[in-house]
């Protein structure tokens, strides 16, 4: 079980050990194995996620507690693809929180907002073929592609197989800072830099259009997220994650994700996610031909919040 | 052409060949888990798109009146990774379905199996493709 972390600020880092006997054990969202330490804490892999993680190298497989593979420069190869890694169901959960801790730092309108989302899952952005956003990971496999130049590592960028809605993120390694006054939008403005093997990404300038999750946990234009991307062995990568929006939650959230590596056959694919999105049309919310343009068009309808 | 469709009342449980859109966000939110919907038929359609697969059955009851099931799977990109491929299911093959019935629209509903008249035994699209399937 990935132990519960409710930090006010970012937790001290540790160089995380992988390798040691992997151990079955049971908590959180099912059966998971210790793949190793990290931060002071057992970093855990579930055993079984359903075919979100049939694509991926056991738990169990020997190969997963591997070393680290490195960039000529030296820095770990973050490249992947990996699975999971992220929030989608439910960010609480997924994030290796207890259950209500993080709806406790809700602001009262939040908790009524997420009410209401919870009784409206087709206002939705994500299942209108929307991007997700940070630091939500869908069930397909997603990458780090670190982009070099002559001046080395520039960009590093985010891609996913789909939940990016073509709209790849950067991650700007060349030392800028965030513009002042930026216009907020979808997956924000993200600077990086590496501190040891860690790469921790800072990001602003998130619209408030995206749901953190698939119950509707929101936010506002005031978020701030800060990702501590380590990759503790060749099959197990780590997003220790501060979640710092003070128009939404009444203090900073620390969470922890845990990423798998996919199979070496594995890559990712082409999906073009509006081409023929029928979300709604069973459930009788949305007629043919009304869904089929709700994801070109850019969103759910005006009634998206329907009950 | 002889038919059977019948609607299962029963609790089948959500064996489902893949996994939907809606099983991703709330599958009770789109489909009747229990609400089994069986059916032989012809394929008229199968849609290689994203975001999910998508097979349309023409079935016909015993007075010859036709309702085209349009039965919702997982990705493209999921199924070919199993090994299967365009060829190993086309439009015109008699076959035998079940699945969950949409809430509201009944005949768009959530693909479990699949098979071919011809070989009731291979589930099409379930699993790893089976090395011995031969293609056409």
């Amino acid at each position: 079980m990935l132990t519960l972390l409710l930090f006010v600020q970012p937790h001290a880092q540790q160089r995380g050990q992988g390798g040691g006997q992997a151990a079955p054990q049971t908590g959180g969202r099912g059966q998971g194995v210790v793949v190793g330490q990290f931060g002071g804490q057992p970093v855990v892999q579930p055993l079984q996620r359903g075919a979100d993680y049939r694509d991926t190298i056991s738990p169990t497989d020997p190969a997963m507690n591997g070393p680290v593979p490195r960039m000529p420069d030296g820095h770990p190869d973050l490249t992947g693809p990996w699975m999971g890694g992220g929030s989608d169901q439910d960010m609480e959960s997924d994030g290796g929180l207890k259950k209500g801790e993080l709806d406790a730092l809700l602001l009262p309108w939040a908790k009524a907002a997420k009410a209401e989302r919870s009784k409206a899952i087709y206002g939705e952005p994500y299942i209108y073929c929307l991007p997700m956003s940070v630091p939500r990971v869908n069930p397909y496999p997603w990458k780090f592609s670190m982009s070099y130049t002559s001046k080395g590592l520039q960009h590093i960028y985010l891609l996913h197989e789909t939940g990016d809605a073509g709209a790849h993120r950067v991650v700007y390694m060349d030392g800028r800072k965030h513009p002042v006054d930026p216009l907020p939008t979808w997956w924000g403005h993200s600077i990086g830099r590496w501190e040891g093997d860690t790469l921790v990404i800072d990001t602003t300038g998130y619209n408030d259009k995206f749901w953190f999750d698939a119950v509707g946990t929101p936010h506002t234009e005031k978020l701030h997220t800060i990702e501590r991307w380590t990759r503790l062995s060749y099959g197990t990568l780590i997003d220790d994650f501060t979640l710092d929006d003070p128009g939404a939650f009444t203090k900073p959230v620390q969470m922890r994700f845990v990423a798998r590596i996919v199979k070496p056959t594995i890559d990712l694919m082409e999906y073009i996610c509006a081409e023929n999105n029928q979300i709604g049309i069973a459930g009788g919310y949305l007629n043919k031909d009304t869904a089929s343009q709700i994801g070109i068009a850019g969103g759910p309808p005006q009634n998206s919040e329907k009950k | 052409m002889r038919t059977n469709l019948g609607v299962l009342l029963a609790g089948f449980g959500l064996l489902c060949l893949t996994v939907p859109v809606a099983a991703h966000h709330g599958f009770d939110t789109e489909y009747d888990k229990d609400k089994v919907i069986t059916g032989t038929g012809v394929v008229s359609k199968i849609e290689w798109t994203n975001p999910h697969m998508h097979v349309y059955i023409d079935v016909a009851d015993a007075s010859g009146k036709v309702t085209t099931y349009n039965l919702e799977l997982t990705s493209p990109n999921a199924i070919q990774r199993q090994g299967w491929n365009k060829n190993d299911l086309l439009s015109g093959e008699k076959v035998t379905f079940t699945g969950h019935a949409g809430r509201v629209v009944e005949s768009r509903g959530a693909l479990d199996s699949l098979v071919k008249v011809s070989a009731p035994k291979q589930e099409i699209f379930k699993g790893e493709r089976p090395a011995d399937l031969s293609s056409k």
